[in-house]
């Protein structure tokens, strides 16, 4: 079991989906003016390696949504691994047709004008280029943006290429699985935080069982808190302040986070008893016993 | 969709996958005929096809379907080069992510 700890080692797309991909969630929208979901910048894509099966149980939020929503978190351009199953080639496209072993996805490429003359003559020239092109039954890696037309979804890729080192099939895969787990139960370092106040698997068990209203010890918070929660609990932890805490613009300041995401972790910590008002209702302060 | 996913398992996985089109990373260890025996995580009977051309001491990728004795019906499969390119431990992290993270991998049968 001794890999489950290098998965942090692997961990270059999760923290470049924490620092950009954290601003837009499912949340948010309600509480924005819908006009602000439609002004998207490209300054908030971000590249998640997945696998086909989240890309097929992906939440799109509307019909006309540029993106779609994988564990609660934007996605917008999207990485895989898989196996082709077959290769159309289409008078403005290339479509593939892609099997990573959780699902099956078309994939298309459109032919650049220009670029055209070049792909023929490689194809010609065989040989020594032959490395490049992706053949059927071979095993490639796509790089694309995930788009649905007419209920039917296909990723619009703007790079497809084989794989020659088949240890990446495996290395995406955990990769995939790392992301995963950063957006669905937090980033590893807070998780980790949260079992080291604990001491140890077992104690959090008891802890947690036995807590009822009680607040939990110093540095732990119970599981199942969500991830906005953690980074607004790690922000007032880990700032310093007077005996009146912190405002929730200072918070969101020193957290990187959005307003609406430190109002809806403030809502849960103070419900979980973590954390009380203090001079006024935007004001808050931990609630435990300093050792 | 579910009918299109074929979870990734080794020879302790088996018996939970009987009937069930899997995928099977494994090394060549032994070839009769029709036959072939395949280590993944533990020696592996493998019916082969006709088109499936398997070498000695090589790494292979099989899509097939486990049969009631535990042995896999071969569907396609894959060579992927001497088993030395690949590293195995990495194999291993897969299956046991694809069973433990299934939500992003398969569907579990109820």
């Amino acid at each position: 079991m001794d890999y489950t700890n290098n998965y942090t080692t692997t961990s270059h797309g999760a923290q470049a989906g924490l620092s950009t991909g954290g601003g837009f969630l499912p949340g948010s929208q309600t509480a924005d003016s819908p006009s602000t979901t439609n002004k998207r910048s490209y300054g908030k894509d971000t590249l998640r390696p997945v696998t086909l099966r989240q890309l097929i149980d992906a939440h799109h939020p509307h019909p006309d949504a540029e993106y779609f929503l994988i564990d609660g978190s934007e996605a917008t351009q999207v990485t895989f691994v898989g196996q082709v199953r077959n290769i159309s080639t289409q008078t403005t496209n290339v479509t593939y047709k892609l099997d990573d072993g959780t699902g099956t996805m078309e994939v298309k490429v459109w032919i650049d004008a220009e670029a055209f003359g070049q792909n023929e003559g490689e194809e010609e020239g065989g040989g020594g280029k032959a490395s490049k092109v992706v053949v059927e039954q071979g095993y490639a890696r796509v790089w694309g943006r995930l788009k649905a037309f007419n209920n039917k979804r296909h990723v619009g890729a703007n790079i497809i290429r084989p794989i020659r080192d088949y240890n990446e099939i495996q290395y995406h895969l955990l990769e995939a699985t790392a992301v995963h787990l950063h957006f669905a139960r937090g980033p590893v370092e807070l998780l980790e935080q949260a079992k080291g106040g604990a001491g140890g698997g077992g104690g959090a068990h008891s802890n947690g069982g036995g807590a009822g209203g009680a607040a939990p010890a110093p540095g732990q918070l119970p599981p199942g808190t969500s991830l906005s929660a953690r980074k607004v609990y790690q922000a007032i932890r880990n700032t310093p302040q007077s005996n009146e805490g912190l405002h929730v613009q200072q918070i969101a300041t020193a957290g990187g986070l959005e307003m609406t995401e430190v109002l809806r972790g403030g809502e849960e910590l103070t419900n979980l008893g973590v954390i009380f008002t203090t001079v006024d209702e935007h004001t808050w302060a931990l609630l435990e016993i300093e050792g | 969709m579910s009918a299109e996913a074929t979870p990734r398992i080794n020879a302790p996985y088996l018996s939970q996958f009987s009937h069930r089109t899997v995928r099977l990373l494994g090394k060549v260890r032994q070839l009769r005929g029709e036959l072939a025996t395949v280590d993944a995580g533990g020696d592996v009977v493998v019916h082969l096809n006709r088109d499936a051309h398997l070498q000695l001491n090589h790494a292979v990728e099989i899509i097939g379907k486990v049969q009631n004795d535990l042995s896999v019906r071969v569907m396609a499969c894959s060579d992927l080069g001497p088993e030395g390119d690949i590293d195995f431990a990495a194999v291993d992290a897969v299956v046991d992510a694809t069973h433990r993270y299934h939500e992003i991998f398969y569907e579990k049968e109820q």
